[in-house]
């Protein structure tokens, strides 16, 4: 997968957690209830959950995106002390 | 609250309190490092916490004794949109994800210890890193006089208020806490608040979960809570159903009304925006040791927003246990109280005082490098050493906290609370030129400082132009949307008035050649990591300066 590929990706995973907390009148209401707890209640309980799983497989992701990134920009793959510059004319 | 000081509550809540300070102090030796005469050591701990402890820093950091208390105490009132903390939480990690890392690297590769150093790199522009930096600073102070609120309603709830009536002698117990908390961060810096965090946090989240677990179940279920909360804003509809139809008072409800679903999103999202511009969260971010340790606890710190939409519920459980207060500040506390046995009881409120410690600590750290970096170095001693640098912070964090001290005690309250709202109307306009500045320098410097300032100024008025039953000005923080009839956040329509007079005076100071100033930074550095040059040199060493 190419680097802006893998980019688009951790977008498309993120965006639902940005997403669904401000559409509010999909969960602005008491119904179905669950053990007691209105809708609008354990509807943001469980989206946190579903957002930690997001995040969670965006950040594999973004370790593989950021080495991509590092090289692109002139950078080892991994850091390793070395020079800075691996690549001529990186200004902007 | 009139009864006496339960003496089992509070000896083991003297005893917690103790415990902390001995670990403030402690602090200075932990992860010894030579000197902790420069800001990279006092100022961000030596910039190398991991994961765990990044963990319990930044989310003692952000959820704040005063969320823990002022969140429920709104769920109590029947004004359910203060459950916006809890979407607020969601959408702000995908955030933290996507754009700090970018700040963390231009900064280590700069070492840059403030957003407004980022900014006066970037744009070279003094004007803008000042405005960045008092914009910051005016932000900060109210938030720490916030903790004390926070620190003092649990005070009052456990009776311990000495004697007397001038504020000084009444709010003894205050300065004696502050007093400690401002001793320990001026000799250990960013190490105090890290360490004393594992106690703060296990603390809380033991108390919480308790409490989650034990009360309703004392009170017949969370099923029959909801219903007794419903029960109890319905009967306060009906009884005032005049004075609502006058708007004199607010209907009370447990879910947000159709009308009120604009104002629960941008709420939201205004404070989303608006969290990792204050300055103690990038002091937290900026604290850790990689890339990936933000990364990581953007998907772990979650787990702290379970905890505050849990407590957040709270609110509704004191309805439930017929807790009656005046001040609904005061309901959850007040809950504990007369729900726990004496001893949990003292945990529970030390919980919650140390609460408030760490993240005054945090905040008045972070301010205090402001002014360090943006102003005394910027404008009063520009060839300062690193030494001086974490003298003249270490200085003015006793003077910050002083302040908000005064602030809370002399002043009104009310006045703490206004300008906490106005706090986050205000920082959010420094997003254009913080997080905008890490992908391009499109947006023109000079356009940047006029949109800030538009921002500013227009955000103001229109806070000063809300009224509500009670104040005359900053009754609260939503207002018609212009040319609507729906309620939203200040905050982003200031932000959106800023953002747009800064792209239009882009394009016409970009037409005109109006000089840019000269970029420090290069691509590359917004991709360094642990382990590249200029990373890892800062480690442990007293060099500050720019690279």
């Amino acid at each position: 997968m190419s680097s802006r590929g893998r980019w688009v990706l951790i977008g498309l995973l993120l965006a639902p957690a940005v997403i669904l907390p401000l559409w509010v009148p999909l969960y602005d209401r008491a119904t179905p209830e669950l053990w007691g707890f209105p809708f609008f209640f354990w509807f943001q309980f469980a989206l946190i959950v579903g957002a930690v799983v997001l995040t969670g497989s965006a950040f594999l992701l973004a370790q593989v995106a950021d080495r991509d990134g590092r090289v692109r920009h002139g950078l080892p793959p991994v850091p390793d002390g070395t020079g800075t510059d691996r690549k001529a004319g990186d200004d902007r | 609250m009139t009864d006496g000081v339960n003496g089992v509550a509070f000896g083991v809540f003297v005893f917690l309190f103790l415990l902390v300070t001995v670990l403030g102090f402690a602090a200075a030796r932990w992860r010894r490092a030579p000197t902790l005469d420069s800001l990279d050591e006092w100022g961000l701990g030596g910039r190398r916490f991991g994961t765990f402890i990044a963990w319990f820093l930044i989310g003692g950091d952000l959820y704040t004794a005063y969320t823990f208390i002022a969140v429920p105490a709104t769920l109590y009132a029947g004004s359910v949109v203060g459950f916006f903390a809890i979407p607020y939480g969601i959408i702000a990690y995908p955030m933290i994800f996507v754009f700090l890392p970018r700040l963390w690297s231009v900064s280590h590769r700069h070492g840059y210890v403030t957003p407004a150093d980022f900014v006066q790199g970037r744009y070279d522009s003094r004007p803008l890193a000042l405005a960045v930096a008092l914009t910051g600073i005016l932000a900060t102070m109210p938030y720490i006089a916030l903790q004390l609120v926070g620190m003092q309603v649990v005070l009052e709830v456990m009776g311990v208020t000495a004697p007397g009536d001038s504020w000084i002698v009444k709010d003894l117990p205050l300065f004696i806490a502050f007093g400690f908390l401002a001793a320990y961060t001026y000799s250990a810096g960013m190490r105090a608040p890290a360490l004393i965090a594992f106690v703060k946090d296990t603390l809380i989240y033991v108390v919480i979960i308790v409490a989650v677990l034990y009360i309703p179940h004392q009170l017949g279920g969370w099923g029959h809570v909801f219903d007794a909360a419903n029960d109890s804003f319905a009967s306060f509809n009906k009884e005032n159903a005049d004075a609502i139809a006058a708007g004199q008072a607010q209907p009370r409800g447990m879910i947000p009304p159709e009308t009120a679903q604009w104002a629960y999103a941008s709420l939201a999202l205004g404070s989303a925006l608006a969290l990792f511009m204050y300055p103690h969260s990038v002091t937290g971010v900026l604290s850790t040791r990689s890339r990936s340790v933000i990364r990581r606890n953007a998907a772990l710190l979650p787990a702290y927003s379970v905890l505050l939409g849990l407590l957040a519920l709270l609110g509704f459980v004191a309805i439930a246990a017929g807790v009656k207060v005046a001040n609904p500040q005061q309901s959850v506390p007040q809950l504990f109280e007369e729900q726990f046995s004496p001893w949990f009881a003292g945990v529970a409120f030390a919980a919650i005082v140390i609460g408030a410690l760490v993240p005054a600590a945090i905040m008045s750290i972070a301010a205090a490098n402001l002014w360090t970096r943006n102003i005394y170095k910027a404008f009063i001693n520009r060839g300062a050493t690193p030494k001086q640098e974490a003298q003249q912070s270490k200085a003015v964090s006793l003077l910050v906290k002083v302040g908000a001290l005064v602030f809370v005690l002399a002043l009104s309250k009310d006045f703490a609370i206004n300008l906490q709202l106005l706090g986050g109307v205000w920082i959010l306009q420094t997003f254009p030129a913080i997080v905008v500045g890490l992908y391009t320098r499109w947006l023109h410097r000079t356009a940047l400082l006029v949109g800030w300032a538009v921002g500013m100024g227009y955000g103001t008025w229109l806070a000063y132009g809300v009224a509500s039953p009670t104040k005359a000005h900053f009754g609260g923080p939503l207002v018609l949307f212009p040319g609507t009839e729906t309620k939203v956040y200040i905050a982003l329509v200031a932000f959106l008035a800023n953002i747009a007079v800064a792209v239009v005076l882009t394009v016409v100071l970009r037409a005109l050649q109006v000089a840019e100033g000269v970029d420090q930074t290069r691509p590359q550095d917004y991709h360094a990591d642990e382990g590249d040059p200029g990373v890892e040199a800062r480690v442990g060493e007293v060099e500050v300066g720019t690279s």
